[in-house]
């Protein structure tokens, strides 16, 4: 073989040479220093083809087809396991003409595991509790050590790395400052007199804020929400210069790249001296922060990482943020990014907010921990070349639950499911404003001296 | 002829098939142990919910009222079955008089018309699983050897087993159905620790090493690159 194999999403040329060797290399080191062995160990073990996970699944739901049946997907990994990293399947292979992994298998494997979310909404499905998600996450890790990666991912990565400007957007540091004084113009119309900032290199802040750095290109309402309800509650923050991109992709293709990045961004945290990591409105990089955190920063380097939806809403609680009541009248609904809904850390937070701004809420079903994902998780969102699949398939069960509310705003503090859901409002047709948190707050903080916002129209 | 290999069926085969089962399911146990041992030194964070994780994997114990609403025949064929095949070997009484011959211990058994109702129960179901996993395609697309294997087993020593309970009622040889039975449960243990019946010792960490595998190994990813001679490569 000599072209390069195509699949649904661009990649960069990678070597074609023994590429199952170079695959089950890859594999065999990843067991060997990380944690995923024991995991795979048991799960080719207990692994019952029940098919119950097909209920659960909303690609499967959408195509119908069977290798979209999150078992159907894992054993993909699980059978090279079996076969070159157990007793069983090594013996089996000396007897019998078993099975041998081949350069069809790894294509197979490069086009469907990015056609998984990696949602995890199947894992409350299974009866032997496999987490189909965290076998997406190791197949994706092997398949980029041997240069499969999405390039929309990759390239993120690179710069983020690697590049001049240090985040995923690419955006200069001088860019950053300007958006952000445009915004403070903006916020000065808003709360006039109120004097709200965002501060940049301020160093002892207590919290060192990350948002996912593509809120300074697309959603200024977000991060003046956020600027909004810091200023309220008289929050000692600031931006780092240097590093300001919650965004960790490493989460979606690499604990290599993950490790990397959450250690860069709390080297900016210790030379700011700040004391908190505080993640704007974003699932992926809320958990990837938390996790990396705990992870791979060792004990005594760690900070506490809270998502800024969870600070807001322990200053409401508090009496420290006060909203207006129904400020907000058109019916309103929620959509619960996966990576902070899942485990249950955060669903109510938000939503006892909500309740309060909002005098029509209304809930999709299911909701919460039992959420459907927007189609956009695991990266895919910024894969742009597979739209089509990502909205209409993987984002069907999500438009038709967003429909069925009536809802005219829907609420997503989620930087790649805002991008998701704005594409399903559009490819669908539906007549829905999508916005975060933060941008109703806009409509609703109360400064701590009773200035209230000046009516304005929220930005679709 | 039949009676002697039913003698060995009972004898040295089922004492070879008992050994076989408990030596595999130890190696399981010893692995599966190590295995754990190995996470908790690499991870980074050493701290783990148990308390959580044990409280989901004893809820999956009971059926589950969204996995009723996704598929109720499938779920409730599931657990009828399961009761069955957990019960019958222990409490019937023609079982606990074999227990008392190998262990010396025995146990009050079941009625005779309670334990008639669990395997007549395990028998339907038992059909109901297999009929199910060939007409869903779903569940045929997933289907190995085993998953089609080990319900028609245990299906058949279901049956043989009510047969031979019930000798008026039995077109074949008292001796013949015995023999089916007998091999057919030695198969049975002779399987447990290397198909997916291992679940039966498996079942309750399967969440736990779940949970263990997001607990990443710091400079994990570095020691990877060092092996594939990478380190050094720009991304």
């Amino acid at each position: 073989m000599h072209q390069q194999p195509q699949y649904s999403y661009y990649a960069e040329d990678f070597p074609l040479e023994e590429r199952p060797r170079r695959f089950l290399e890859a594999f065999a080191a990843i067991l060997r220093y990380s944690n995923y062995g024991p995991a795979l160990d048991t799960y080719v073990h207990v692994s019952a083809k029940c098919s119950l996970c097909t209920a659960a699944c909303p690609v499967y739901q959408a195509t119908g087809e069977s290798r979209d049946i999150p078992c159907h997907r894992s054993e993909l990994l699980l059978r090279v396991y079996r076969r070159y990293f157990t007793l069983g399947g090594s013996l089996k292979a000396r007897f019998l003409d078993s099975y041998h992994l081949t350069d069809d298998d790894i294509d197979t494997m490069a086009e469907e595991f990015y056609r998984c979310t990696a949602c995890k909404r199947c894992l409350a499905s299974c009866p032997m509790g496999i987490d189909h998600a965290l076998i997406t996450h190791l197949a994706r890790w092997i398949l980029s050590e041997i240069g499969i990666v999405p390039k929309a991912l990759l390239v993120s990565v690179r710069e983020q790395l690697e590049g001049e400007t240090r985040n995923t957007s690419a955006i200069p540091q001088v860019a950053m400052r300007d958006t952000c004084e445009f915004l403070e113009e903006e916020l000065e119309e808003i709360y006039p007199g109120a004097g709200i900032t965002f501060p940049i290199d301020v160093e002892g802040s207590e919290f060192v804020f990350f948002p996912a750095v593509s809120d300074y290109l697309l959603e200024a309402d977000t991060l003046m929400g956020n600027a909004a309800m810091l200023h309220a509650i008289g929050a000692s923050w600031t931006i780092g210069s240097e590093n300001f991109d919650g965004i960790d992709y490493g989460l979606f293709y690499s604990d290599r790249m993950w490790e990397r990045i959450i250690k860069a961004q709390v080297a900016e945290i210790k030379r700011l001296g700040g004391r908190v990591m505080l993640i704007g409105e974003c699932g992926h990089a809320s958990r990837s922060a938390k996790e990396g955190m705990q992870n791979f920063i060792p004990e005594d380097e760690r900070v506490p990482v809270v998502n800024i939806m969870e600070l807001a809403h322990a200053n409401f609680l508090s009496g420290k943020l006060r909203l207006i009541e129904n400020a907000i009248e058109e019916r309103t609904t929620y959509h619960d990014p996966c990576n902070i809904a899942r485990k249950g850390w955060i669903v109510e937070q938000p939503r006892e907010m909500l309740r309060h701004i909002c005098s029509d809420f209304v809930e999709m079903t299911p909701h919460g921990i039992d959420n459907y994902c927007c189609g956009g998780g695991g990266g895919t969102v910024s894969i742009d070349e597979i739209r089509g699949f990502r909205v209409m398939v993987g984002g069907q069960t999500k438009a038709e639950q967003i429909k069925a509310t009536g809802a005219h705003y829907v609420v997503t503090p989620c930087a790649n499911c805002k991008k998701q859901v704005s594409e399903i409002i559009e490819d669908f047709k539906l007549d829905v404003v999508r916005t975060g948190l933060h941008d109703l707050f806009l409509q609703a903080v109360i400064m701590p001296d009773g200035q209230r916002p000046e009516p304005r129209r929220v930005f679709a | 002829m039949l009676s002697e290999w039913l003698l060995w069926a009972r004898g040295p085969m089922f004492r070879f098939a008992i050994a076989l089962m408990a030596l595999g399911m130890l190696r399981l146990m010893v692995l599966s142990a190590l295995n754990l041992a190995a996470v908790a030194r690499r991870s980074g964070d050493k701290r783990f919910p148990f308390a959580a994780v044990l409280r989901r994997t004893a809820g999956w114990l009971v059926p589950r009222r969204d996995a009723l609403n996704g598929q109720p025949v499938f779920t409730l064929s599931s657990v009828v079955f399961h009761l069955a095949m957990i019960i019958t070997p222990v409490f019937l009484g023609a079982h606990i008089m074999l227990w008392q011959r190998g262990l010396g211990l025995s146990w009050p058994a079941l009625t005779q018309p309670l334990a008639d109702a669990l395997t007549l129960a395990g028998i339907v179901t038992g059909l109901v699983l297999i009929v199910q996993r060939i007409l869903a395609r779903s569940s045929r697309d997933l289907s190995r050897f085993q998953d089609y294997l080990l319900p028609v087993l245990v299906t058949i020593i279901f049956a043989t087993g009510y047969l031979a309970m019930h000798p008026g009622s039995d077109p074949l040889p008292y001796e013949t159905v015995m023999l089916i039975h007998v091999l057919g449960g030695n198969l049975l243990l002779i399987l447990l620790p290397f198909t997916k019946l291992s679940h039966a010792l498996l079942f309750p960490i399967t969440r736990l090493v779940s949970e263990m595998g997001w607990h990443l190994a710091p400079d994990a990813g570095h020691r990877v690159a060092v092996a594939l001679h990478k380190e050094d490569e720009p991304i």
